[in-house]
């Protein structure tokens, strides 16, 4: 057993960080030198079929990364039937033309490859890491699964059987359930609502031919972006993408634009009952912002103060002087429209109230006060400090690159970054949060023992709601399961 | 799919008795020059490897403490974890919480894991911050001070860090249990995070007394890598760490746990929608020759969704969500562990059985060519995929130097891996794999109702 001191890389707001992670680099930094870091080159083709293609060179270790991003995520999945971009995108590797799925693995696995296909709210993404020297074995493979999928019908019933005993063994793990009942309760018929690995009914909804519709309806080569990363030459690499994803056929899909997300009003309470748990953990906050919101870099370098990081206000008073848990943080999830802002910590039964009222307490003051000068000239040399690592190696890149490409951000998120954040003034600040950090109107959802922690946390909130945890689904409950097998 | 979970584990450093590497001897020779690790020991004792890598303006400083919780004793369980969280909590120099502001307004930042045979704290900074960085862990190295009110709030902190990772979370509390009942008088049958009386009985002499007994500079091996020069970080250690007085390090730990003689079984039984599976195996030190063998049987039995396990339980038989295994360094005779997530209304029974047939098959029939060579291929990607960060780099060399004594054993590893044989493969599952020399613990879901009267 491993026992590690800091919270940071335990911390179920990151629980998603594989999805987030090229959404996360949106907000990037340069760092303290003068010679400042830069984006390396790379440049952008289209392809005869409309499919566009990024490459960046990359020399040190012989991997290639291949980040593929399809423009459409958990957000299209039709109203019950969640999960269904999430199915779609792991059964790719499940079967192709000239290829079962025990045949897929096996040629992967022999390279040493991998290839791992998921759904974000905004987007599915596809990504791929393979040798240098395996590079045209990896290529193709990677464009067989994207492009020749078949959905064999017994690998589709097989996976979703496993995905609702997945969601039913994280339920058992609550600080791994804590977002999607958050992110369920703050957006309800939002599709940010919708926990993008879909939930125990939804996914009894979904047939073979839920999934072929949804692959013909949006992965075409006009709707989707390729990027790869790592030791490859460039001219070579070029004819490869031709031979292979050249071959996609055109075809023209339609997107349909993520509706405008609005701030909850008021202050509403979910609390999850876990009568057997000893801790109560617990995600507090509003919509946050878009991907693109102007005020980004500004809220990055509040929020750093606030809880995103170690020394943060939020981990400073209910870790370090108080004991009151292992970890306290607060995120901003940056998407296509406002996504989702939230403190989250974790404390005993007996101090659930003592943690909640100092996180408000911190939040008021934040309101109240603002920062100071000290603060901010110790958070930008923090964020420029370790942001370096965040685009250190192919893989990190490919997933960049591709990011940015789909929100419609450009090199400037790294390269201006320094100027970006030195621009930052208590001033700034004070505006960022009044504009941005929620205030008054306040979600609250707890995972823990009701009979313990129900009747004090009645006090925070006039709307009250309730489930169990062994309920199906997150929030809202799921219409009954009218299962057609 | 959700993977079964090992308590709240770091990826970052539990796969490395895994991921060491394999393949290729000459791309691995090629590393070794691309990438050469100087070394000087210290008039104190301490010994310090540096590698250069001008990839990003950043330096990855890790060092490792020879003490872990092997070197603790009943009664004060997990004092080597508390005392690492200690570490952050005021020396001389910098005083409570000082170390985190100057560090993180220096733009660098910091973590320590604690294992049951070391302690290792990372640093992660932009090279203008290196001779702070050396200032901080000097001070805290030769002057730590406890303030009775952060050894209280950091109880507190610690015992949250126990319900998180093993009250709260089935297959950490499986887990404790696993080693608990395998290991009967060897230390490592306690839990690293300690058990929930002692957190709460710990004192400031228990305190004292760890830190007089590990944190000798002797006691510790130093790893460097990123934008620095071996001459400008063997300087700063002149200055600042080797100054540093040298004493004991800690007495040995002669406790040998007896050969197991039969199966064990526990049962947990506790509110959950799914049950679990865990299994152990005694297996020999990390610095042992079987190492290589051991993990390309691993690779061929689990990684991969065209494993045999995968196959077999995941894709056939359909009775599990996810199997796996894992290792972890140690310096004494250990365990290598099994996990599998049974699919709802599955009886783990099911699913042992599955592995036992599969284990039976690889201990008696020869693995194909192709299953050797894709073993070995993962092992080299592995290798790389370790060796692309300067994080990775600085706990690989650090992870080599300090578990097989020399650091050159990373460059050697892909011979020792290519020498594996089929003839290996089956020795070692025939000595290992073993019904006598395997625990095994499940977890079975009880009604949520009974639990909370």
């Amino acid at each position: 057993m491993t026992i590690s001191r800091g919270n940071r890389f335990a911390m179920p707001g990151l629980l998603f960080i594989a999805i987030l992670a090229a959404n996360l680099a949106v907000a990037s930094f340069v760092p303290l030198r003068a010679e400042s870091l830069r984006m390396p080159p790379h440049e952008k083709v289209v392809l005869k079929n409309g499919l566009t293609v990024l490459l960046l060179v990359k020399h040190g270790v012989p991997l290639v990364d291949i980040s593929t991003i399809v423009k459409a995520g958990a957000v299209a999945d039709p109203a019950g039937q969640e999960g269904l971009a999430t199915i779609t995108a792991e059964l790719l590797r499940k079967g192709t033309k000239t290829r079962t799925a025990q045949q897929f693995s096996a040629d992967l696995d022999y390279i040493g490859g991998l290839l791992e296909a998921e759904a974000a709210p905004d987007y599915s993404v596809v990504n791929a890491e393979f040798l240098t020297k395996d590079l045209a074995r990896g290529l193709e493979l990677y464009s067989d699964a994207l492009l020749h999928p078949t959905f064999p019908a017994d690998e589709t019933t097989k996976l979703l059987a496993q995905s609702a005993d997945a969601i039913r063994a994280a339920k058992d793990d609550p600080q791994s359930v804590a977002i999607p009942y958050y992110c369920g309760y703050l957006y309800g018929t939002h599709p940010y609502g919708r926990s993008a690995s879909g939930n125990e009914i939804s996914l009894t909804k979904i047939h073979r031919d839920d999934v072929v519709r949804f692959y013909e309806a949006h992965y075409a080569p006009s709707n989707t972006i390729v990027a790869i990363a790592g030791e490859f030459n460039a001219d070579e690499m070029k004819s490869k993408l031709e031979q292979t994803f050249g071959t996609w056929p055109a075809r023209t899909v339609k997107t349909e634009a993520i509706p405008p997300a609005t701030p909850s009003k008021g202050k509403r309470l979910l609390l999850i009952d876990k009568p057997d748990a000893s801790q109560v953990y617990f995600a507090i906050g509003n919509t946050g912002v878009s991907a693109t919101d102007p005020d980004r870099v500004a809220i990055r370098v509040v929020n750093t103060i606030f809880g995103g990081r170690f020394t943060s206000e939020l981990n400073e008073a209910l870790r370090v002087e108080s004991g009151y848990t292992y970890g306290a943080e607060s995120f901003f999830d940056d998407r296509k429209v406002a996504g989702p802002f939230a403190i989250f910590s974790f404390t005993k039964n007996e101090t659930t109230t003592p943690a909640i009222d100092l996180a408000l307490q911190v939040l008021a003051k934040l309101h109240k006060e603002g920062v100071t000068e000290a603060q901010l000239k110790s958070a930008k040399s923090y964020i420029k400090g370790q942001f370096p690592p965040s685009i250190e190696t192919s893989r990190q890149l490919a997933r960049i690159i591709a990011s940015h490409e789909f929100y419609g951000l450009t090199d400037d998120e790294v390269n201006q970054l320094d100027a970006r954040v030195d621009a930052v003034t208590p001033e700034i600040a004070r505006q960022v949060i009044q504009k941005h950090f929620p205030a008054e109107n306040l979600v609250f959802v707890l995972i823990g023992k009701a009979s313990a922690i129900g009747p004090a946390v009645k006090k925070y909130a006039s709307t009250q709601d309730a489930r169990a945890i062994s309920d199906p689904g997150f929030w809202p409950a799921p219409a009954a399961a009218t299962t057609k097998k | 799919m959700t993977k079964v979970k090992w308590s709240t584990l770091a990826a970052l450093t539990l796969c490395v008795a895994l991921c060491l590497c394999g393949g290729e001897a000459t791309a691995l020779a090629q590393q070794q020059q691309e990438f050469p690790v100087a070394t000087r020991t210290l008039k104190n004792g301490m010994k310090v490897l540096v590698q250069t890598d001008h990839n990003i303006p950043n330096v990855a400083l890790y060092i490792f403490y020879r003490i872990g919780s092997r070197n603790e004793r009943p009664g004060t369980t997990g004092i080597s974890h508390f005392f690492e969280h200690m570490m952050f909590n005021g020396a001389k120099k910098y005083g409570p919480g000082e170390l985190d502001k100057v560090m993180e307004a220096n733009g660098g930042s910091n973590n320590a894991y604690t294992t049951r045979d070391v302690t290792v704290y990372q640093d992660w900074f932009p090279r203008s911050a290196l001779p702070l960085i050396y200032d901080i862990e000097a001070d805290r190295i030769r002057d730590l001070s406890f303030d009775p009110e952060k050894i209280k709030s950091e109880r507190e902190v610690v015992a949250s860090e126990r319900r998180l990772s093993v009250d709260n979370e089935n297959s950490g509390l499986l887990d404790e249990q696993l080693w608990a009942t395998s290991f009967i008088a060897h230390p490592y049958q306690w839990p690293v995070v300690g058990w929930m009386s002692d957190i709460e009985h710990w004192t400031m002499a228990d305190l004292k007394h760890h830190f007089e007994m590990g944190y000798a500079p002797n006691n510790a091996t130093m790893v460097v890598v990123g934008d620095v020069s071996p001459e400008e970080i063997f300087k700063l250690c002149e200055q600042y760490i080797e100054p540093i007085p040298t004493h004991d390090r800690p007495p040995p730990v002669t406790t040998v746990e007896p050969e197991q003689l039969g199966e064990r079984r526990l049962v947990v039984r506790k509110p959950a929608q799914l049950p679990l599976l865990m299994l152990g195996y005694h297996i020999p030190k990390t610095n042992n020759a079987d190492f290589y063998a051991l993990n390309v049987l691993r690779t061929i039995l689990f990684q991969g969704e065209s494993s045999r396990m995968y196959q077999r339980l995941v894709d056939k038989d359909q009775i599990a969500l996810d199997v796996q295994s894992q290792t972890e360094p140690a310096f004494d005779p250990t365990m290598l562990e099994v996990a599998a997530q049974p699919k709802q209304g599955i009886d783990p029974q099911r699913c042992e059985k599955a592995i036992y047939e599969e284990i039976d098959r690889v201990a008696n029939t020869p693995v194909s060519d192709k299953e050797l060579e894709k073993a070995k291929n993962i092992r080299l990607v592995e290798f790389y995929r370790q060796m692309r960060t300067i994080s990775g780099r600085a706990n690989t060399i650090g992870t080599y130097e300090v578990f097989f004594g020399d650091y050159n054993k990373l460059f050697e590893a892909a011979k020792n891996y290519s020498a594996v044989s089929k003839e290996d493969i089956l020795r070692v599952a025939k000595a290992y794999f073993g019904a006598n020399n395997r625990t095994v613990a499940t977890l079975l879901p009880e009604e949520a109702q009974k639990a909370a009267q």
